[in-house]
């Protein structure tokens, strides 16, 4: 049987905040929903590569040898990179960090806690198809705050719907800078990346001088392309290959509109220069695109008014 | 002033690249600098960038709109370089000078002017013939002004990475000025590091630059060089320029610097970078780092709360 790290229990308490209980284990941490001492809930990382067991009983991490040390404080770079990211960021639409904090020889994120479920799995829940509304909805908010991210000279790098929160409002959260990058800086990414296979562009498996946030744009566009077909587009690395990916535009046209299809397929290309370019480029692309024109009633008419001035 | 510019900086098989070459040019004259940086550590790379900046600095602040004396600038900028290496080592008390070669070049009014430092070259060809080039500062070279050793020796020569003046040596640099040379349409001007001349005969380059447009056969040569290199490979960089307007080409490649204002700059600066050291990155991080790493990301989030 498998060994793996153990979660702290429910009703643990870490300073000044009481676990509740993991909401989700990845690769590299384990999350919690907790409270701090006013009783808000929040949302703690614990930094615990599962490919290391430290922790088998108990909360303190023991490493069970100088080499697993080794690993497990190299790794740890890692989501300091991530915290350094993310404390720079104060936007509606970026997971906000209230916290950063060093205990059980260990270190943790706190983070704030948002209601909601990620993309991936309103795209596995829902039985019909997602509506061109939803799908601009998402996105157009979701690039103000990639736009904010890549302002400050950072690449998230792994942009797919599972780290894509969606609040019961509707508004997303991008979540889990796990692999977001400082660019522009003179250091060349010094941990070996993670792409996930379909949201990853061509460039992350080869060419890692040539990130950029076109590279983003890639996942985006990917991103939407799941919404769509509620499956990921062909991996990169196979593309280059063998291009098997069949343009949204052919797919879905008449259900969707030209633009939006065209958006995707743009985001989309193999080659970093023939993708739009920055965010706001692509912002600007989706803006773009006409409304549906329908005939309106008047009654029609006063509710989709109504329905903008609400901000429904 | 119409030509076409490429330049490119390419790490080989070394785990960083102590290139750095550059280029600015403003409506009336044109510099370009290449730089090897030497040295242990960081050092090498320091070097190149202190000295491809600040000659940039300087002859944006000089060039206004032309250098009065080119040749003097050359010759004033590598000086400058190589005292501030020297500071630089004094300030940050270290126990080698950070060392770089340089060659670089200047064209204003249709004449080139150059000087270097070291072995990093110059190639000028006209019509596919070298018609002027730099001389290295090397032991090898000396070697072969003394006939002892062939023109076609040197690339293989063991001694061949060893040069008897640099910017940041111990003692003051021997600086060589090009003589002033009129450019015609057509000429080509190539400044290159010893990891592409080493691997790329000059006849070869004459073959990649003279016959097809360099912004096609340029980048080829250089990934060319990168490949002959090896496991073994040094940094490969170049700045190649076509002197005159594209005729090569029918794709618009040609600068044009007759519609820049005056005082107005455009500038590349290459680097295929890395301060970091492969070995850094592997190694673990220390109590006190993870402590000041934290401290940092609280001082952030502090500093971001709204």
């Amino acid at each position: 049987m498998a060994v793996t790290n153990q979660a702290l229990s429910g009703g643990y308490q870490l300073l000044n905040y009481r676990i509740d209980r993991q909401i989700s284990r990845g690769g590299f941490s384990i999350v919690y929903r907790a409270f701090d001492e006013t009783g808000a809930p929040v949302a703690i990382k614990e930094y615990l590569p599962s490919s290391l067991v430290l922790r088998t009983e108990g909360d303190i991490v023991r490493a069970s040898s100088a080499e697993n040390l080794t690993s497990f404080r190299y790794g740890m770079k890692c989501f300091f990179e991530e915290g350094r990211a993310l404390a720079k960021i104060n936007h509606p639409n970026v997971v906000r960090v209230l916290n950063f904090f060093r205990a059980n020889e260990t270190v943790y994120m706190v983070m704030r806690y948002e209601r909601g479920r990620t993309l991936q799995q309103q795209i596995q829940m829902r039985q019909d198809q997602m509506s061109e509304r939803l799908v601009r909805h998402v996105f157009m908010h979701l690039l103000n705050g990639l736009r904010e991210v890549h302002t400050h000279k950072l690449l998230h790098l792994d942009i797919k719907p599972a780290n894509i929160y969606l609040r019961t409002d509707g508004s997303p959260v991008l979540l889990d800078f796990g692999a977001a990058r400082q660019t522009l800086t003179t250091s060349r990414p010094k941990l070996a990346p993670m792409y996930t296979p379909g949201f990853a562009a061509p460039e992350q498996y080869r060419e890692p001088d040539r990130l950029g946030p076109w590279t983003d744009v890639y996942g985006v566009g990917a991103s939407m392309f799941a919404c769509l077909a509620a499956f990921a587009p062909q991996a990169a690395d196979a593309r280059l290959q063998e291009d098997h990916l069949v343009s949204a535009k052919k797919i879905w046209s008449g259900q969707y509109s030209d633009n939006v299809l065209e958006v995707i397929d743009w985001c989309l290309r193999l080659d970093p220069l023939e993708r739009p370019q920055s965010i706001f480029a692509l912002q600007k692309a989706i803006r773009e695109i006409p409304p549906k024109k329908r005939k309106l009633t008047f009654f029609g008419n006063l509710k989709r008014k109504l329905f903008t001035e609400i901000g429904a | 002033m119409r030509f076409t510019i490429f330049q490119e900086s390419r790490k080989g098989s070394r785990k960083v690249n102590q290139d750095r070459i550059a280029y600015t040019f403003g409506r009336d004259t044109l510099l370009l600098v290449v730089c090897d940086g030497m040295g242990g550590h960081a050092g090498g790379e320091i070097a190149a960038q202190i000295t491809v900046r600040l000659f940039i600095e300087r002859f944006q602040q000089e060039a206004k709109p032309i250098l009065k004396n080119p040749l003097k600038f050359l010759q004033d900028s590598m000086l400058r370089a190589h005292a501030a290496l020297g500071s630089y080592a004094n300030q940050f008390s270290m126990l080698e000078t950070p060392r770089t070669t340089c060659v670089a070049c200047v064209v204003q009014a249709s004449h080139a002017y150059w000087a270097h430092v070291g072995d990093s070259r110059l190639y000028l060809y006209r019509q596919g013939g070298l018609i002027g080039q730099t001389k290295d500062h090397s032991k090898v070279q000396y070697l072969v002004d003394q006939g002892i050793i062939g023109a076609d020796d040197v690339a293989e020569h063991p001694d061949r990475n060893k040069i008897f003046s640099c910017l940041g040596g111990l003692v003051d640099p021997v600086i060589d000025l090009g003589k002033r040379t009129l450019l015609r349409e057509g000429d080509i001007l190539m400044l290159c590091t010893d990891g592409l001349w080493s691997v790329l005969k000059k006849e070869e380059i004459a073959t990649w630059l003279t016959s097809t447009p360099i912004l096609k056969s340029a980048p080829q040569m250089v990934r060319e060089a990168e490949q002959r290199g090896g496991d073994e490979g040094d940094n490969v960089s170049t700045i190649v320029v076509r002197w005159g307007p594209e005729s090569l080409s029918d794709l618009p490649s040609t600068t044009i610097t007759e519609t820049m204002g005056l005082g107005e700059f455009q500038t590349q600066i290459d680097r295929t970078l890395t301060l970091t050291d492969r070995k850094g990155a592997q190694r673990d991080l220390s109590d006190d780092e993870i402590e000041r790493a934290i401290a940092e990301i609280q001082a952030t989030i502090q500093r971001y709360r709204k």
